[in-house]
């Protein structure tokens, strides 16, 4: 994955065409410039500096339509977001007159183009380009600094008997593969336990998902193509996923991908569990004897509207205290650990999870739920500080469905360093 | 993030070594994004208001040590809260340092004996009452950007709230407050002397010199506020008429029922309703015949509010009104805040749908003048329309505007809508003469330019002194006494006239 050397003329070219694609989404913004979002943004509520609101993220395209800004001018500031959209969701112009005009803000979209933009005028983060050179080398994050590899992505499932291939495939995240396998292990477990038949994929790579976050659209792009001629290569119909933001990549990314032709059936856990519950395939019997609140991943909350499913599980685990904050509430909470903030800026991750995690403790809980795996690492990280257990909610669904996944909460050792 | 700012570098090392390396920031990016707030901002100037520098103080010494430092070096000093103000009071007319005070967020104190909260002025009232919440207790100041907008920028606009009527607006709210001064000392400012004290007759009334003057004489760097009950009870109740007229007779018996669980009054005229018909997904639709709108809002206990509800409802009734529903009612005025925002798109004459911003006057004017004000503003807003062929009218809403007692005057507004982005040199001073026009009728009926945004604009702003009278003299004394250099968001209030300076804000 190498960039283009930066050449000021190619980037002006392409700076107007990126300005010519988003001015006018822009000035929805720029025209408002009431900043309901600051306040909701895990970002700014940390930094307090205004070039990191989606206000700013706006303005910069019109100040770069008159001639004022260039990328290089903006590029660091794009590096301050966690791509969560709550912005989105607090925008008058969302609430409202946004679906009236076809003209719905869409920040996470902005970001997404700017650090294309940035990568593409040969203006690159440091981590993210190793991140993603490492990814596209060993088809998987380099999520741990040993053991990631194509020989080893199964490794979590070992002793399973776990097939390959078939209409039904679980999709397990790079992270879950490698670092929290016990979120992966409890899943393909409570599956089985339903009696749903699903498999693995002959060769999974990493979804892309991250990749095109960072900007680096071709190696997303190369990643995506190789998971979806997997999947077409035994007829695949339906993909499970247990991570919202595998989730975010098939049922957005791909689908701007592939058009048309995409043919897939995406699933979340949560979604699915849920219904298994209901349906009685599944009964959770043992107890938990835990008083837990449950952290809304962003993704699956401000991004999908997946809010009432992990709540309905939660409800259905014998023994546990549910200590609920509601969903909207939840707008201005994140663990900070998405779109590589805690690959370029893990102190700003590591805050912003402190105080997620305090919200926990101003409940009188003793495990804060999560259903992303992404977020557990720093969330572990603050929880560990504060006293707070952080726990995957498939992992206290498999406990109290009677199963002993085994498998880790985190491997130990440097967790974000990239091998040189 | 790499060009540097035209201060120089021996200036930015004092400042680095007050406020630490991230505290002081030189970036195009950080600059032009502390430029310009929602009222409308000719985008094709951008780059001559741009500041030198902006500074992120965590303390009141840090913005004193600025102050100081820039008083020796003659910088214009340009404090800025949100950055959500419908003036201009943020924007730096003259370059220089931009003293953005949003990491000065903290919650210093609440006090429940006392009934007072003590917070930076970097922190936002949502966020505050948050916070509050677990206490039983809140900080009522709300106005339509009550999700962004910070106590430092309401004190520095001496801001309106959407509940005033019951509880007061920011003046009658903030009890005491730091300030730094323009030379750079650390004073409390009161109704007298101690923090937490609301009434007193000792000295002057510094409190309210120090409230509204759009950064011109200092700084905030902490405020006391009061904490009121959260309210057990909100009530809304709309209602519908066939005229204006109508609404405005309804309005008046409303206003004046002497319930003290009345939080505010809202009119919406015909053209208001005109505009939401037309351009507005979040309308309910309603019958032709529905013409005007008045919202009522209550909030208190319950033992206050069940009875005056069946109050407001009999007046509002025998007044003319037909009820809009419970759906529209508690709905309509539980979105208030999101539905301020709205317009963000606008209609040319041919219908043409585009990205308008939203400009608000915002007069004070009394109950017996809404109706010739209504009219002759919107006559202004046609005609602008026809000539300058980028704005549209969003019609009228008048709030009732006095703190206990909603009935004399009003906050009233009309909302026009300005395509930003064909903004030039040709019809920029149209649009000044059009802002103009509309601040002479509001003088001319004996009301006020501006009830909460300040009047520092141009087209508002020469007409400052005609509305101040001989008191312009007395601001301009106070102006340069306090300010000898001109430091304090100079440009502003045509205050510039205290040194012999007569510059036009927008040339």
């Amino acid at each position: 994955m190498t960039a283009p050397p930066y050449d000021p003329m190619s980037d002006g070219t392409l700076q107007s065409d990126f300005v010519e694609q988003w001015r006018d989404a822009a000035y929805g913004c720029f025209s408002s410039g009431h900043k309901f979002c600051r306040e909701v943004c895990p970002v700014m509520q940390v930094t307090r500096n205004e070039n990191h609101t989606p206000t700013a993220f706006h303005a910069n395209i019109v100040a770069m339509e008159q001639g004022n800004l260039t990328v290089a001018d903006v590029a660091d500031d794009y590096v301050h977001c966690t791509q969560c959209g709550a912005c989105e969701l607090r925008c008058p112009n969302t609430l409202f007159t946004g679906d009236f005009y076809r003209n719905r803000t869409r920040t996470v979209k902005v970001v997404k183009a700017m650090r294309a933009l940035a990568v593409q005028s040969g203006i690159e983060q440091p981590g993210w380009k190793r991140w993603v050179e490492a990814t596209i080398d060993a088809k998987s994050e380099p999520v741990l600094d040993v053991a990631v590899s194509q020989e080893n992505v199964a490794n979590w499932a070992d002793g399973l008997g776990l097939p390959i291939g078939g209409e039904t495939i679980l999709f397990v995240d790079c992270e879950a593969a490698f670092y929290r396998t016990s979120v992966s292990r409890s899943t393909a477990q409570l599956l089985q336990m339903a009696g749903l038949e699903f498999g693995l994929m002959r060769e999974q790579w990493c979804c892309g998902g991250p990749a095109a976050e960072m900007g680096y659209t071709d190696a997303a792009r190369q990643l995506a193509d190789h998971n979806v001629a997997d999947w077409r290569s035994y007829g695949a119909k339906r993909i499970i996923t247990l991570d919202p933001h595998d989730y975010i990549s098939f049922t957005e990314d791909y689908v701007e991908y592939f058009g048309p032709d995409y043919e897939f059936e995406i699933v979340h856990i949560t979604e699915l569990v849920a219904e298994l519950i209901r349906e009685g395939r599944l009964t959770l019997t043992t107890p938990i004897e835990r008083v837990v609140t449950y952290h809304d991943p962003c993704r699956l909350n401000k991004r999908k509207g997946i809010h009432a499913s992990p709540r309905e599980i939660l409800r259905a685990i014998p023994g546990l205290e549910f200590r609920d904050v509601d969903h909207v509430t939840q707008w201005s909470y994140c663990s900070g650990a998405g779109a590589g903030l805690a690959i370029e800026k893990p102190e700003i991750t590591a805050e912003i999870s402190r105080r997620r995690v305090a919200r926990a403790k101003e409940l009188e809980v003793d495990t804060l739920v999560s259903a992303c795996v992404w977020s557990e690492r720093p969330l572990s990280a603050a929880g560990g500080e504060a006293g707070i257990d952080v726990r995957d909610l498939m992992e206290l669904v498999a406990e109290s469905a009677g199963l002993d996944p085994s498998g880790v909460h985190g491997a130990a050792g440097p967790q974000r360093e990239v091998p040189a | 993030m790499t060009t540097l700012t035209p201060i120089r570098d021996g200036v930015v090392d004092e400042l680095r070594a007050i406020l630490g390396d991230e505290g002081v920031l030189t970036g195009k990016a950080a600059r032009y994004n502390r430029t310009r707030v929602p009222a409308p901002f000719p985008v094709h100037r951008w780059a001559e208001y741009v500041p030198d520098l902006v500074v992120l103080p965590r303390t009141a010494e840090q913005v004193s040590e600025v102050v100081k430092l820039a008083n020796r070096e003659r910088i214009p000093v340009v404090p800025r809260a949100g950055g959500t103000g419908l003036n201009d009071g943020a924007l730096p007319l003259k370059r220089g340092i931009v003293v953005d005070i949003k990491r000065m967020n903290q919650i210093k104190e609440v006090d429940l004996v006392d009934r007072t909260v003590t917070v930076g002025p970097g922190i936002n009232m949502l966020k505050l009452n948050e916070e509050l919440r677990r206490h039983g207790v809140m900080y009522p100041d709300d106005p339509a950007s009550y999700p962004c907008s910070l106590v430092g920028g309401r004190i520095g606009t001496s801001g309106w709230s959407l509940i005033g009527g019951r509880y007061g607006h920011t003046r009658d709210l903030v009890i005491s407050f730091q300030m730094v001064l323009p030379t750079g000392e650390i004073i409390e400012v009161g109704d007298g002397g101690g923090r937490k004290i609301r009434k007193s007759s000792t000295g002057f009334q510094l409190k309210h010199l120090f409230m509204g003057h759009q950064g011109t004489l200092g700084i905030v760097t902490e405020a006391t506020l009061e904490l009121v009950p959260r309210p057990e009870m909100e009530f809304a109740a709309f209602f519908h008429y066939p005229s204006f007229v109508a609404a405005w007779e309804s309005t008046g018996a409303l206003t004046k029922s002497g319930l003290a669980s009345l939080g505010g009054v809202v009119l919406f005229d015909e053209h208001k309703l005109r505009y939401l018909r037309r351009d507005d997904e979040a309308y309910i639709p309603r019958p032709d015949h529905v013409r005007a709108v008045v919202a009522t809002a209550m909030y208190g206990t319950r033992d206050e509010v069940e009875p005056a509800a069946r109050r407001i409802m009999r007046i509002g009734r025998e007044s003319g009104g037909t009820y809009l529903g419970d759906e529209i009612s508690s709905g309509d005025w539980a979105s208030r805040h999101d539905r301020y925002a709205t317009p963000l798109h606008g209609r040319l004459r041919t219908g043409e749908v585009v990205p308008m911003s939203w400009h608000c006057e915002d007069a004070s004017i009394n109950y017996s003048q809404l109706p010739a004000v209504m009219e002759k503003w919107h006559a202004i807003a046609d005609r602008y329309i026809t000539t300058t062929g980028i704005l549209d009218d969003w019609g009228m809403f008048c709030y009732t505007n006095g703190a206990y007692k909603p009935w004399g005057d009003y906050l009233v507004e009309i909302d026009i809508g300005i395509w930003e982005q064909k903004l030039s040199d040709a019809n920029w001073p149209d649009w000044v003469a059009c802002k103009r026009e509309i601040a002479q009728v509001a003088l001319d009926h004996g009301g006020s330019i501006t009830a909460c945004h300040g009047a520092t604009r141009e087209g508002d702003a020469e007409l400052v002194p005609v509305e101040m009278g001989g008191g312009f003299d007395v601001m301009m004394k106070i102006k340069a006494a306090l300010d000898p250099n001109n430091i304090m968001n100079p440009g502003k209030y045509e205050l510039d006239r205290a040194y012999g300076l007569d510059e036009k804000v927008f040339r």
